[in-house]
């Protein structure tokens, strides 16, 4: 080979030659650039895909499209209706039962998630014997990968049926009824399963980051004579804290984005369960932003407002995920001196 | 140049382009299919936009045929209905419950929260609160159940909405209390529920033929009333006197017609 194959290219008759005048490195560089300015493209063309779509919705509401009022039901019905049977477009939809419903079980399986997770990892990383480590780990990752609409067949056919026949008594739903029926699909049914269908994402996240936590540190720590439980506890953990924040954030943006399960297991029933109700609050059914989407999409999306609405929730969604990433990056900026990074 | 078109063995390969209703796609794709192996040089091309948008593609002439599960409407204007083949909602209860027949009345009763419990008068073994289960508001299952039950009114907030029909009878069977709605294919052999007759009527394939069954509804063709293609009109045929085309819809789910007008 010549040397000139290092060279740039310096004018169109090298271009016309083939690809002769740019280098491996630039060639690499200029696709991968490409596939960036592509994906980031993409990106964007959704957004304002997805906004145009949603505006209808937002323009007709104003800030009630985030406030509570009216049956939501009738007020989706009137919506579809008015765009199957072509009369004259109705936007009316007030979401905040389905916020409501994405905020508590989001939370509530969040944080559940968290401090279980955050106590398996400290085991499998810190205290477990070898050949359980090498079960564990595996097993996590598998669990992590599962796909959610077998975690919806566990919760239909074992968790619900459990939850109604067994915890529920008569004079609770008869005490609720006809306002809502306690079937078991509810507030603990959603939350129990998508539980357990972000913890492996967290363990899986929290254990890597234990993992990488300098030993020296450790070991300075139990060389002044503090017991291992509380060196990991003091050093090991707080060390990983950026972490866990970004093993809590891919967790949550997992669980708000959780629709097929969801809408199988929460009762599919745009109510607002009220923490006053007492025990009944946890058996109460509701139904939050995604799984709203899955339901309403199939026939839904034939009608134009429906349609408008449901790019609305979508925008909500999207709009709550960056948020989320957001959060997330400015909650590590105090802890980055002394922390491990992901 | 006209007539050597409307002769399709002569005319090459052709597709014809529909749209329309998305609960009946899955039987119609089987129908496509069978009608293709008959006649190779006919393909398909379906789009499952909804029953009214179908009708609204006619119209424009954006499609040649579609399908609705709904009565024509005055709104419709320019098109013509063709009977394909009839769909029939069952009332489904656990096995357990030995109620064996609602009214109408009854049903919207308990959909709407005006009756909740099993022993207002059902003849019913149970004095439990009902457990009702249905569809979302935008399932063409519940705008056909709206209309034919709750005579236009919502279902009440204590019906528990499910994503499928196929849901609502896993629901109903795993809940000694539960009481449902769903198509008729979801109701048979293995679907762990028992239906009721509707008005003394039992919910079964005879009944919803012969229309006696009060909760039946029609699958319809839509073509054009000018000048509507004469290939479609060979296929509507078809898949109304047809053996085949009835075993196919029969295992689908739905009830064949057989050329009812």
């Amino acid at each position: 080979m010549s040397e000139d194959y290092f060279l740039e290219p310096d004018g169109d008759h090298e271009f016309l030659e083939g690809n002769r005048g740019l280098s491996q490195d630039q060639r690499a560089e200029l696709g991968l650039g490409a596939l960036v300015f592509v994906v980031v493209a993409l990106l964007v063309a959704m957004l304002v895909f997805v906004l145009h779509e949603a505006w209808p919705s937002f323009a007709h509401n104003g800030l009630g499209w985030f406030a509570g009022g009216g049956s939501l039901d009738q007020q989706i019905e009137a919506i579809f209706n008015s765009g199957e049977l072509k009369t004259a477009p109705v936007y009316t939809f007030h979401a905040w039962p389905l916020i409501w419903s994405t905020i508590l079980i989001t939370v509530g399986a969040v944080v559940i998630a968290f401090v279980t997770s955050l106590f398996v990892a400290v085991f499998i990383v810190e205290f477990a014997p070898g050949w359980l480590r090498r079960i564990l780990e595996p097993v996590v990752r598998l669990l992590a990968s599962v796909p959610s609409v077998i975690y919806g067949l566990a919760g239909v056919l074992v968790i619900v049926p459990l939850i109604g026949n067994h915890l529920i008594t008569q004079s609770e739903k008869a005490a609720v009824t006809p306002t809502i029926q306690l079937s078991g699909a509810s507030l603990l049914a959603a939350v129990l399963i998508l539980t357990v269908m972000i913890a492996p994402i967290m363990i899986a996240v929290f254990a890597d980051g234990l993992q990488a936590v300098p030993r020296g540190w450790l070991e300075g720590s139990l060389a002044l004579g503090i017991n291992e439980w509380r060196t990991f506890w003091k050093v090991a953990v707080r060390t990983a804290r950026p972490v866990l924040i970004a093993g809590t954030v891919l967790a949550t943006a997992r669980a708000l984005g959780e629709a097929i399960m969801v809408s199988m297991v929460s009762g599919g029933v745009p109510f607002t369960p009220n923490p006053v109700d007492g025990l009944i609050f946890f058996f109460e059914p509701s139904q939050p932003l995604a799984a709203t989407i899955i339901r309403n999409s199939a026939e839904g999306l034939s009608s134009p407002p429906m349609k408008h609405t449901l790019y609305a929730i979508a925008a909500v969604l999207l709009f709550s995920s960056a948020m989320l990433s957001v959060i997330g990056w400015a909650a590590k900026q105090p802890m980055r001196r002394y922390g491990v990074t992901p | 140049m006209i007539p050597l078109l409307a002769l399709p063995a002569t005319a090459g390969a052709q597709t014809l382009f529909g749209s329309g209703s998305s609960a009946e796609q899955p039987i119609m794709n089987v129908l496509f299919k069978a009608y293709n192996k008959l006649h190779k040089n006919i393909r398909f091309n379906y789009l499952p936009d909804g029953g009214n948008a179908g009708v609204t593609d006619v119209q424009a002439g954006r499609r040649l045929f579609s399908i609705n599960t709904r009565p024509p409407l005055p709104s419709d204007a320019g098109t013509t209905y063709f009977k394909l083949w009839l769909d029939g909602l069952c009332i489904a209860v656990n096995p357990s419950n030995t109620v064996s027949n609602l009214t109408i009345a009854q049903t919207k009763n308990i959909f709407t929260g005006v009756a909740t419990n099993w022993g207002q008068g059902f003849g019913s073994n149970l004095t439990t609160t009902i457990d009702p289960f249905g569809r979302n508001s935008t399932a063409g299952l519940y705008t056909f159940f709206q209309q034919a039950v709750l005579g236009g009114a919502t279902q009440s907030s204590n019906v528990q909405q499910e994503g499928s029909d196929g849901l609502v009878a896993t629901a109903v069977s795993k809940d000694p209390n539960g009481i449902g709605y769903v198509g008729i294919a979801h109701a048979g052999k293995g679907s762990g529920v028992k239906t009721v007759d509707v008005n003394g009527v039992p919910c079964n394939q005879a009944n919803i033929k012969s229309e006696n069954y009060p909760l039946f509804r029609y699958a319809w063709g839509v073509l054009p009333t000018s000048n509507p293609s004469k290939a479609v009109e060979k296929f509507f045929d078809w898949i109304r006197t047809s053996k085949q085309a009835g075993q196919i819809i029969n295992r689908g789910g739905a009830v064949a017609a057989f050329n009812k007008k």
